[in-house]
């Protein structure tokens, strides 16, 4: 996507961060926009899921906002 | 053809405990002591082949590395090879990069997944790799060196470190090393490469995302009883098979193959029935692995309730095995990944 000239970005889990800027750079995309929720989820609850998830959401909003604006 | 440019070289002292005190530093090792790859090495390995040292196999993921033929000969070379295996080596490079082999989600899952090599063919006997005796076991050197190979060339081309893009949460052994031949002269049935389109005098390597081996010990004399059993055994409720509607493999003891032979049962007799055997009621999985089944197999099933027949697999066609082992009792069940399909290539 991001060598087609589109914004784009990655999400994952903070135990997956590194495989994913890993990855990125392995692509030659060093500095693609990782949002990162924490890990794991499995033992959260709803409302809390939901709070991680707005958070996530706000975070996006930011990365591609400023990927675009490059 | 691609190319890519040659592998780097350096100057070390020649002193075998230095070297691999480096290779240990540089997490350019399994955690073994390697084979340090000297020119020398590395041009005898590069004789065994027709095809340029600098032609590109395959690039491989997690960190997209150029598997070209020489970078798989130096890993080569560090697992001990005999120079002889480099093009069995070249055409499992080639097959653990299909698509439908998913080696990206193999290497950076946190599931235990290893690559199981199986070789058929005129190959078995020329390498002396081990068909019969503990042949997933200790003791030959095709099986364990052919075996290491692949996961250095995965680790060292591929990126995939444990820790840092190998995301397995503990791993198994299999990663070390997982390699065997089929007992074709043993078997009661066409061999499995036969059964994957290729002629019987053809030799190759097939690729498989296997997640460890299951001890299947029964004396059971009675084919239908003896499928059973087994049947029972491979159903479990944290199966990643049955999430994803899954690849499982079987390695039948001879004795094993003999007692369905007799039964009457062809290999599609055998998938047939394991497939309807292993179904399993969705309710034995955990609510979240029931969750985890309906992502990936609504269009198969729909809604999943808790009295839905989950099968091991989407198809019977998807159950493969093969015959290996001394005598004994005992087959093995290898479970796959789940979301990945064995691919096999022709050796030449």
């Amino acid at each position: 996507m991001v060598k087609r000239g589109k914004a784009a970005l990655t999400i994952c889990s903070t135990a997956f961060k590194s495989l994913g800027h890993a990855q990125a750079s392995a692509l030659g995309k060093k500095d693609l926009p990782i949002a990162v929720m924490p890990h794991p989820f499995g033992l959260r609850k709803r409302d809390e899921v939901r709070a991680i998830a707005e958070k996530c959401a706000d975070d996006i909003a930011a990365l591609v906002t400023k990927a675009g604006s490059k | 053809m691609t190319t890519s440019s040659p592998a780097a070289t350096f100057e070390a002292l020649d002193d075998l405990d230095a070297i691999n005190k480096l290779y240990r530093e540089r997490r350019w090792s399994d955690g073994l002591p390697i084979v340090p790859p000297t020119e020398a090495r590395v041009a005898r390995m590069l004789a065994c082949t027709r095809r340029k040292r600098d032609e590109v196999i395959a690039i491989l993921p997690p960190g997209f590395g150029e598997a070209t033929v020489e970078r798989i000969a130096i890993n080569a070379v560090m697992a001990g090879c005999d120079p002889e295996c480099l093009p069995v080596l070249i055409a499992a490079t080639d097959a653990v990069a299909q698509a439908q082999f998913n080696i990206q989600g193999i290497e950076a899952t946190t599931n235990p997944a290893a690559v199981w090599l199986v070789l058929n063919g005129p190959i078995v006997r020329q390498l002396g790799v081990n068909a019969t005796f503990n042949c997933l076991g200790q003791g030959t050197w095709a099986n364990a060196t052919l075996g290491r190979a692949i996961r250095l060339i995965l680790q060292n081309i591929g990126g995939a470190l444990p820790g840092d893009m190998d995301r397995a949460t503990q791993g198994q052994p299999a990663k070390y090393t997982f390699c065997c031949g089929e007992n074709e002269a043993q078997s009661p049935w066409a061999p499995l490469h036969v059964e994957r389109g290729f002629a019987l005098e053809a030799s190759t390597v097939t690729v498989v995302g296997a997640e460890g081996t299951l001890n299947l010990n029964t004396h059971s004399k009675e084919a239908g009883e003896l499928l059973r059993v087994i049947a029972e055994s491979m159903a479990h409720p944290t199966s990643n098979e049955y999430c994803h509607g899954g690849e499982p493999w079987i390695v039948f003891a001879p004795e094993h193959a003999d007692i369905l032979k007799a039964g009457g049962l062809t290999k599609r007799d055998i998938k047939q029935r394991l497939w309807e055997l292993t179904k399993m009621p969705a309710r034995q999985l955990s609510v979240k692995e029931i969750l985890r089944a309906q992502a990936s197999r609504s269009d198969e099933y729909g809604e999943i309730k808790p009295d839905t027949m989950l099968s091991i697999s989407r198809s019977p066609d998807d159950i493969w095995f093969i015959v290996a082992g001394g005598p004994g009792t005992h087959s093995v069940y290898v479970p796959c990944f789940g979301n990945s399909r064995a691919v096999t290539r022709e050796i030449t």
